[in-house]
Formats: structure tokens, sequence, C-alpha cells
């Protein structure tokens, strides 16, 4: 062995005890890593001095030296041991996230289980087909007045059309409805064309397919709204026969058409080819306008010429159905915008990242709790659309006004006094272990806070920093600050 | 606290170690023979249960002798109760590690 591999091995040495040191809790590593440095320079003193070094001192000094792993896993481990004992789940973020999640999952829950709550999101989520047409005589005084015969319907189905690829049409007459264990009464029942639904694109929930219908009763697809008052938004009623007038007819879906103002208001469609519907009096007709046609809407609306078998010319006027109601969704995105706009007046937006020193957590902590603040906005976000939700529909019809104002002024309610707590609840969070900082202090008096200072001091019980909170925000002390906690404070946390 | 009953041989050399003046790890490790790796993780279990304490050598001390300071260890109230303990249980403990002054005698 040479005089200089001495120092080279020396070096080795105390690169493994570096290495060693990576494994020993960040708050003891400069202590622990002074003490092995201190031992292997009396070891190696003891050994002999660098120049007179043999291989086997220098065995016997990496064995040492090998040995600080052992210290540090040690050390390690009675370090988290002492933090599972001390890491009470009280104030815990994980706790306040699961808080969070059982919430969640309780309105989700709820939305779920609701049939009404859950027809609601399914149904407002389809548009309906583009191009769909409610037409109604030019003449007619009150455009929700029936001005269309089935006459008129049946000849432009007959003759080839170069705008509208397909007609539908339904009258709105009263009813007595029957039904074995529902309340039944008069109902608004639309005699329709069997392709109503079809032609429109508009979706039918808990639908029963045409060939799994019966085919000896007549089809009627219920409202939505008479699902829920009549039926008790009950999911099984599709497939129940009832009595419409003198006839039986099974339910095969439930509708949601207050959502495309279809007029005439119907409580429930009675499906008949076009031929069954009777020829008397007057109804609203629906018609599917090919691109040619769409291409004649002007604002939603289109004007349209026929001419019956006497050549003579009759005026009428198609009105887009494809506007659709804002939906729950829209409802909810529009009161989490507001709430927004809203928090700054209801509390700081700053989070109050002030501290004594230039000390600052690693970006590993301060990623942690940005994300942490991020999940919990993003729970509250997620508990106020279910819960609004719930709140809304699980009795009123969806797009109905009372429904809508519920879901809205919930949504709004939520989003912002959540992400209010939200922010309070951070700014209590230590910047270390995003544990609640605890057993407050008042320190000082009002009337000395000019001359000394007043305020509240809060701990993190798990000793990593103190809060300091003005009782009287001044000039030079405004808003809180942080005062992070070296070793010399562990006596006081100690187990 | 550990209970004296339940001490290690090598937690009961150790005590015994720093009770016959031997203050530090590595004059531990030479007085046991025990190597560093099981010598310091024991004294770190030790010292969590309060049987012996450690502080600094003043730094003043030190930089007069030109050489770092040391991490010197000595026994609590409790760690000289559990060695008491732990000598009846093992009898030939005082014998393998007698005190300082006798060694060098």
């Amino acid at each position: 062995m040479t005089p200089q591999s001495g120092p080279v091995l020396h070096a080795v040495d105390r690169g493994l005890l570096c290495c060693a040191s990576f494994l020993v809790p960040q708050r003891q590593r400069a202590e622990w890593r002074l003490e092995w440095e201190s031992e292997l320079w009396h070891a190696r003193r003891l050994n002999g001095p660098s120049c007179m070094a043999s291989w086997r001192t220098e065995r016997r000094m990496a064995g040492f030296c090998l040995g600080a792993f052992r210290d540090a896993a040690c050390l390690r481990r009675l370090w988290w041991q002492d933090r599972k004992s001390i890491a009470s789940p009280r104030g815990s973020a994980t706790l306040c996230l699961v808080w969070l999640g059982s919430l969640l999952l309780a309105s989700y829950l709820l939305s779920i289980l609701l049939p009404g709550v859950r027809a609601a999101h399914d149904l407002s989520n389809e548009p309906a087909r583009p191009g769909t047409i409610s037409i109604q005589d030019e003449g007619a005084e009150n455009s929700a007045d029936p001005s269309m015969t089935i006459d008129q319907v049946r000849m432009w189905e007959r003759s080839s059309q170069r705008y509208a690829d397909g007609f539908a049409f339904y009258r709105v007459a009263q009813e007595a409805v029957e039904s074995g264990s529902h309340a039944g009464g008069t109902w608004r029942v639309a005699q329709a064309s069997s392709n109503l639904f079809t032609l429109a694109g508009w979706p039918l929930h808990y639908a029963i397919p045409r060939d799994k219908s019966r085919s000896d009763v007549a089809r009627v697809v219920l409202s939505e709204r008479v699902w829920r008052e009549q039926f008790g938004a009950n999911p099984k009623i599709a497939g129940t026969v009832l009595l419409v007038g003198s006839r039986p007819a099974q339910v095969v879906g439930i509708a949601p058409a207050d959502a495309w103002k279809l007029p005439g208001n119907g409580d429930a469609w009675l499906l008949e080819s076009d031929k069954e519907i009777d020829s008397h009096g007057r109804g609203y007709a629906v018609a599917h306008l090919t691109r040619s046609g769409r291409l004649e809407l002007w604002g939603g609306l289109v004007q349209i010429s026929s001419y019956d078998a006497q050549k003579s010319e009759h005026d009428f006027m198609g009105k887009s159905l494809d506007e659709q109601l804002p939906g729950p969704a829209s409802i909810f995105w529009f009161g989490v915008l507001l709430a927004f706009l809203a928090l700054p007046a209801i509390a700081s937006v700053s989070l109050a990242e002030y501290n004594f020193s230039s000390h600052k957590p690693s970006w590993m902590r301060r990623a942690m709790r940005v994300g942490f603040l991020g999940a919990k906005i993003v729970l509250i976000l997620a508990i106020a659309y279910f819960s609004s939700g719930d709140l809304a529909y699980w009795h009123s019809s969806v797009f109905s006004p009372p429904a809508v104002y519920i879901q809205w002024t919930a949504s709004f309610a939520i989003c912002l006094l959540g992400m209010r707590w939200a922010l309070l609840d951070q700014r209590q969070r230590c910047p270390v272990c995003l544990r609640r900082v605890s057993n407050p202090a008042q320190v000082g008096s009002v009337s000395r806070m000019f001359l000394a200072w007043s305020g509240t001091e809060l701990i993190c019980t798990g000793g990593h920093a103190l809060l300091h909170v003005p009782g009287l925000p001044t000039s030079w002390f405004s808003t809180q600050r942080w005062m992070y906690l070296d070793s010399s404070w562990d006596f006081l946390f100690a187990c | 606290m550990a209970s004296a009953a339940k001490l290690s041989h090598t937690a009961a050399m150790i005590l015994q170690a720093i009770d016959a003046g031997v203050v530090y790890g590595f004059g531990i490790m030479e007085m046991t023979g025990l190597p560093s790796g099981t010598v310091y993780p024991a004294m770190r279990r030790l010292e969590r249960d309060k049987l012996i304490c450690s502080r600094w050598e003043r730094q003043s001390i030190a930089e007069a002798q030109q050489r770092p300071p040391r991490k010197y260890y000595k026994l609590t109230t409790a760690g000289a109760a559990a060695l008491q303990a732990s000598r009846t249980r093992y009898p030939l403990l005082e014998r393998m590690i007698p005190p300082v002054e006798e060694r060098s005698l």
C-alpha cells in the first residue's frame, strides 16, 4: 500500500458515511454524521496515521463504516415507530380526505339509489337529433295551439321531399288512465306516430325494444313528470300494462319531453301507426330536416310552403327543437363559476405562506401541500355536484323550475362554503406534515400590540412548526407566519 | 422503557462498558469486541428507552486538543438499575468488562 492511497481510502470511508446518512431522518442527519465522522477520526487515529495504513487496517475501517448503514437503518426504523405512535389520525390530512371521500361516496350512492336522481343525470345527457323541427300553421294565433292535421302530414309523407326526411304527428286529448296498483286519473295523452321518438332521436329511459314489447297491446311512453308523480319514479314501471281510455297499453319507456319544449305538454304518448290515428281534430307535427332543409333554418325558424290537391298554397312555420334547456351539469357549472367569483368576498384567497426565517420546506412538501388543497377542492366540487342533484331531483323532474333553482342554489352554496372551508383549513395545516395545528395559546395583550406582540400561537403536534396569528393585523405583522422548529424542540414531543 | 429482564446480552454488555468508564461508541466497540453495526444501533435503542443518555463534548475542549468533539454516553438511573438486574442474569458480565481503572492496573 502506498502512502498516497491513505487519503483516498479515507475519502472512500467518508463517502460511505455520506451515503449512509441519507437513510437517517433529516432532522437527525447532521448530528448523526458529526458523531460518525468524529468516531471515524478517532478510530483512524487509534489505528495509526494514514501513511502507515495497511490493507488490514483499511478493511477494518471499511467494516466500521459499513456498520453505519445498520445504525442509520435503525434510526430510520425508530423514527418511523415514533412517528406512527405520534401520528394519531386526529387532524391529519388523510383523515380530512377520508371524511370528504365519505361525503362524496354518500352523495354518489344517494344519486344512484334514488331513481329520480339517476334518471335526471341520464335523461339530461342526450341532446335532440339536429334538424328536428316542430311545424305549425302560420295562421295559428298561438304557437302552443294545435294547428296541424294528420292528413297534411300523410300528404307530406306520401310525396317526395327535398327538405325533410321524416314526419311524425301527435294530438293531445284528455284520457282516463287506470293502473292496477298505482293511482290513475285523467291524463293528457298524446296519440302519436310510432316513429315520433326515433325521428327526433329522443332517448327513452328504461326503454323496452319493440321486438320485446307485447304486440297485442298498444305502446305508451310516459312523461318523466307523470312517472315521478304517479309512479314514484319506480324504475320497474316499464312493461306494466295501463288502461288508456278503453285500450290496454304497455309502458315502453320514460321520456324527458320537458327538455325539448314540445308543445302540447303531454303526460303520455300512445304510439300508433299513422293509419290508426283518427283524422278528426288538430294536433302537432314534427319533422326532421335534411341537410338542405337545415340550410334554410334562420334563427331556429324555417318557413314552409305546401300545396294541396287543389293547388292552393298553405304556409307553415317550422321551429327548431335543437335548442335544449340547460341540464344538471350546465346548472352546476354555472353555480361553481359564481361561487369562484363570490369567494373573495367572504374569505381571503391568500394561503398565508409567510414564515419568520428563510427556511423553506422542500419542493416535494410544497407540492404535497398544493396537491392536498387541489384534492380538497376537487372533492368538494364532486360532493356539490352529486348532493345538489340529490336535493334537486329526488322529487322534482328535470328542467322543472323548482329543480333548477334548488340545484343552482345548492351547488352555489356548497361550493362557496366548501371552498371557504378548504382555504381556512389549509392555512392551519402544518407545511411539513399537513396536520392541523392545535393547542392555541393567547400570547400578549392587545393593548401592547404596538410595543410588543399580541396574538394566538398554535403548534403542530408533530413538532414541525409554530403558527403565529396576529390578534390585530398591523402594517408590520398583517398576516399569520410560520416558525419552523429545529431539533432543540424535540424534547417537547418525545414519547 | 424496556424492562431489565428483557435486556439482551449485547445491551447488557454495552451498559456494563459504559458503567466501566468507556463513554463513546468506538471505545465500546473495542471493549466489547462487537462490530459497529451492532453497537451503535443498540445504543440508539438504549437511549430511546432512557437507559443511557448522551451529550456532546464542549467544542473548546476538542479544539484545544486539535480533534473533533465526541459524543459521550452515560448511564441514567434507570440504566444503572437495569444493569444491576442484568448482572444477576449474566454473572460473568463484570469479569468480561471490568472497570477501566482495573484494566489499566
